[in-house]
């Protein structure tokens, strides 16, 4: 027999490096053919940073994503952009770029408007074209204006951006303390069925509202949504590493178990785009905070199903069935209940 | 590369007889003499220099080391290389036959598929075997075809979306189009497929694992069998005289101030005196090849003298508990505090007051690359480490003291990460690249095992959290009171910062006037934790989130109302005592009602015998697996 229910849980967290001075540098040059060159310490480990980047110097720079060159990461050849973690990539790198970007703009716009003789704030940029507002005639590609400038001007067009979110320490004694300048919300609902024979919980669906800022690529936010929450189901009914006296029993796939696409639910997600009103570009981010309200969902989903609360993560189906088997101690008649005794 | 090794009896250290292999990779006949213990990973990785399909775990477990032996397809790590003698094989590398990448590839780039990439060769394989055998699986069927492979980013949706997107393309129900960008949107808020994702869906993205230098030597580390144990002496006289070997390393050879740490540095990078976990690094090695430098690590002797460990964090704290480092009086790495109001007065007003315990799990980051780097000394000088870290920047500081360089003589690039959540921020085994990079003047390349990175890197923090708090009867908070003890492990790694932050985070997005809250990370004898995604906060989130459910279930109210009633709005005050302007803590949750629907009421309401619960079942959710799933409708089991 199984049994359904459903659970709910919020959730927050800060923006980038906690109670300590974070801080990301960008050097940016218009190069030939209209392209763009980036150098900054970005670091991808997956979430899609780097197409992310190119977006919004594409933006910026009046380009197509890959026009962008970004530069590797590299301590000797790149200026610092720190770490990655923190929830902080598109925040402090992407404000970066962006600043970068504008100040490379701002030469480039004042450079054209001396060769049309035309105020710079005439001038757009966009899909690798530059053109002044309501005219016909003065408007040329990227890349002719680019060779323009040098070959006739002997102008490269660079900026530099760099982006600092300053944070204070904690007090040592009551914590008293500005960790962050921008802080995210979310909230998840998880639906689980537990067999009420073996104790396993399945979980089927999970609902997920998350405040991100600004979206610079939807696609990459549900995917950290959907692996973070995939994650969670991990944590909460299967993931554990064990050791006894300091000798690891967990050493491989085999024996410590993660989710495959045989446990994962549907999940559905709704971003809120409401722009950070402290930054230039308005964004904020995901990677972290999608993680934390899907096992206490999924916990308190098993506690409506069949009343049993776990305390001790993950809730495995030797927990559930516990579980489930005292609840039926106390509840049913004697004889049954010495027969449970033996069962367990 | 296997660690298992036949009978070295009869023949020289680390040398293995050969065995010469003929057969068919990607449309070409190759004959090659290979060492007879390889598998057909190695032989197509190591031999071939295929590199797109990765190794992830070593045992069959992973799947991103799937490949076809004439047309079936297989785990690569499973097979002995003798399997493929005139066989057929196909790796990911060429799966499209040099006409650009195959429907499936492009389907994968156009849905996000890949994040890390690391799984996604495999995954590729798996998905083409999958719609060679059947051509219209539904998204059930998908799951099952990948039920064999892991990913630790995606959460597979997207992978499932891109093999739903390439089958109804290739049986033309949508048109070829379907795979394209579409150009039209601006680029701001546009779904741009991922400008590295025709790398990862090839397999052309070169992880450290995958990188080669000319006359590179290969390290193998020798790790502490004891959690905690001094070392009395360690002998390499045996290792050393072995033709091939180039370097030993133990920390004796470390030139510079010898610890590092993200917070606190107190970790060298070779054990010195002491082992405090095990898996600890004690002596590595770097010879011509693997299999030597293997050999040669196990000749190393290390004499030790066992030492009772304290395992349990609770224990740690107590007087007379073994002392693992000096400066940390009572093990105690962390003890952040909060302390918002008077809480004991909170309390006082309280109507109820719930108390329970809550425990969290150390947990594996898990992601599919394992730890590997590659070493090198440029002609000025400068040593420079690749490898996949998730801060090249504190590693080039901790570095440049360790070897006792100019910090512009030290050069860290980060390779391209296989999945990191935080498991790749400590610099647990570029310092032993780097030294051994500059003691033999050529490159070092070293890989883990799945074994050692599970039994060497840092882990999630376990927390046990007792919690305390008091309600007025119409739900609201009046005190919330939070002691979390962790278990840090051997080394601090990032245990400061995760203390804080479970601090800060932990009693969650709730109004509240009275907090209180401690959050002590203790030094034990077990793997070290470090960071991981929600660095602390997942933990102390979970029982904030838990805890107020079996409020709610007291308080008979329904939980989204109790949640309602507590949450910060704009202008909140903080536990951190910070004021935050814009919250959006009460959209969250009425989106997400809005999105899921919800029955109001209490929970379990079934379970105390009420009407049960209106919004379950509902579309949205996925089919539960359930025994007869393949069954025809009448079949019997």
């Amino acid at each position: 027999m199984k049994k359904r229910g459903r659970g709910v849980a919020c959730g927050w967290y800060g923006i980038a490096r906690t109670a300590a001075m974070d801080r990301a540098a960008v050097w940016v040059e218009l190069d030939d053919g209209g392209t763009v060159k980036i150098a900054t310490g970005v670091t991808e480990i997956g979430e899609g940073i780097l197409t992310g980047l190119c977006q919004i110097a594409a933006h910026e720079m009046g380009v197509r994503p890959d026009d962008i060159v970004l530069a590797d990461n590299d301590t000797a050849r790149v200026p610092e952009a720190a770490h990655a973690g923190a929830t902080r990539m598109t925040y402090m790198i992407g404000n970066a770029v962006a600043i970068g970007c504008r100040e490379a703009m701002f030469k480039f716009k004042k450079a054209m408007g001396d060769y049309w003789g035309v105020d710079p704030n005439s001038i757009h940029a966009e899909n690798r074209e530059v053109w002044v507002e309501n005219s016909p005639t003065m408007k040329m590609s990227m890349a002719e204006a680019t060779h323009h400038l040098k070959k006739d001007k002997g102008i490269v067009i660079v900026g530099s951006g760099l982006f600092t979110s300053a944070h204070t320490p904690l007090n040592p004694d009551n914590g008293e303390a500005t960790p962050w300048q921008s802080y995210v919300f979310g909230a998840q609902i998880a639906e689980v069925e537990v067999d009420l024979d073996t104790g396993e919980v399945q979980v089927l669906g999970v609902w997920a509202a998350h405040d991100v800022g600004k979206v610079v690529n939807p696609q990459q936010v549900e995917g950290q949504i959907e692996g973070g929450i995939v994650m969670g189901v991990g944590h909460a009914l299967m993931e554990e590493y064990t050791q006894h006296q300091g000798q690891v029993t967990t050493p491989g796939f085999a024996k410590y178990i993660l989710p495959t696409t045989l446990d994962i639910p549907n999940i559905h997600s709704v971003l809120l785009t409401e722009p950070d009103p402290k930054t230039p570009l308005g964004v904020k981010g995901i990677g972290e905070p999608c993680i934390t309200p899907t096992a206490p969902a999924i916990i308190n989903a098993i506690y409506d199903a069949v009343g049993v609360r776990i305390t001790s993560l993950p809730a495995t189906p030797e927990k559930v069935l516990a579980g489930i088997l005292k609840q039926k101690r106390v509840i049913k008649p004697k004889v049954e209940q010495e027969e449970f005794v033996t069962a367990e | 590369m296997s660690k298992l090794h036949s009978s070295m009896s009869d023949k020289k250290i680390g040398e293995h007889p050969l065995v010469e292999i003929t057969a068919t990779v990607n449309g070409r006949m190759v004959s090659r003499s290979v060492p007879n213990h390889y598998r057909l990973i190695d032989f197509v990785r190591e031999e071939l220099h295929l590199t797109g399909n990765k190794e992830g775990c070593g045992a069959g477990e992973c799947g991103t080391c799937s490949m076809f032996v004439d047309g079936v397809l297989v785990k690569s790590c499973l097979m002995p290389v003798q399997k493929i003698m005139n066989a057929t094989v196909e790796t990911v590398d060429d799966l499209d036959r040099d006409a650009g990448r195959t429907v499936l590839q492009q389907a994968f780039h156009k849905c996000g598929s890949s994040q890390c990439g690391y799984c996604i060769p495999g995954m590729v394989m798996a998905a083409t075997s999958l719609l060679r055998k059947m051509p219209n699986p539904d998204r059930e069927q998908i799951k099952e075809g990948l039920g064999g492979n892991i990913c630790r980013c995606t959460g597979y949706q997207k992978i499932i979306d891109a093999v739903e997107l390439a089958r109804d393309v290739i049986n033309k129900k949508i048109p070829d189009s379907s795979l394209e960008e579409n150009l039209l949107e601006p680029v701001m808020g546009a779904r741009t497929p991922r400008l590295d994702a025709p790398g990862k869906v090839t397999g052309s993205v070169k992880y450290a694992a995958d990188m080669v230098l000319p006359n590179m030597l290969h390290m193998s580390v020798l790790r502490s069998p004891h959690a905690y144990a001094k070392i009395v002496s360690i002998d390499a006289s045996a290792a050393l005289v072995i033709p091939g070997v180039e370097v030993v390393l133990t920390s004796a050879d470390v030139p510079g101030i010898d610890n590092f740490g993200v917070f606190i540095e107190d970790q060298p990078i070779m054990a010195r005196d002491y082992v405090r976990y095990t898996g600890e690094a004690v002596a590595a090695v770097a010879a011509e090849t693997l299999d030597l430098a293997i050999a040669a690590t196990k000749l190393i002797k290390v004499e030790y003298e066992v030492l009772d460990g304290v395992f349990d964090p609770h224990l740690a704290i107590k007087d007379g508990a073994p002392q693992l480092h000096d400066f940390a009086k009572n093990n105690i790495t962390k003890h952040t505090k909060i302390r918002k109001g008077d809480v004991e007065e909170g309390f006082k007003q309280a109507d109820l007051i719930v108390e329970e315990t809550y425990q969290t799990a150390k947990i594996e980051h898990a992601y599919l690359e394992p730890e590997a780097g590659l070493a090198y000394v440029e002609s000025d000088g400068c040593v420079t480490v690749h490898s996949p870290s998730q801060n090249i920047t504190h590693h080039r500081h901790a570095l440049a003291k360790i070897l006792g360089r100019p910090i512009n003589k030290v050069r860290m690039i980060m390779s391209t990460v296989g999945g990191g959540f935080g498991g790749k921020e400590d610099m647990i085994y570029q310092g032993m690249l780097a030294l051994a990079a500059i003691k033999s003047r050529r490159p070092v390349r070293y890989v883990f095992t799945r074994e050692e990175s599970f039994i060497a890197s840092a882990k999630r923090h376990p927390f046990s959290i007792q919690y305390k708090m008091g309600l007025k009867k119409n739900g609201k908070i009046v005190a919330t009171k939070m002691v979390m003890i962790s278990d840090g492990g051997a080394y601090a790694m990032s245990t400061p910062g995760v203390m804080n932050k479970s601090a800060i985070l932990g009693p969650g997005p709730y109004q509240l006037e009275n907090v209180w809250v401690d959050a002590i990370g203790v030094y034990t004898n077990n793997t070290p934790s470090g960071a991981m995604r929600a660095f602390g906060a997942f933990q102390s989130e979970f029982a904030t989130e838990a805890h107020l459910d079996l409020c709610a279930e007291k308080l008979k109210m329904d939980p989204i109302q109790l949640r309602m009633m507590n949450l910060m709005r704009d202008g909140a005050t903080t536990h951190t005592r910070q004021k935050i302007d814009r919250v959006l803590a009460v959209d969250c949750l009425n989106a997400v009602v809005d999105l899921a629907g919800w029955d109001q009421g209490a929970p379990n309401r079934h379970g105390s015998g009420k009407e049960s619960r209106k919004d379950i079942g509902q579309s949205g959710i996925r089919q539960s697996c359930t025994l007869g799933t393949h069954l025809k409708q009448g079949e019997k089991v």
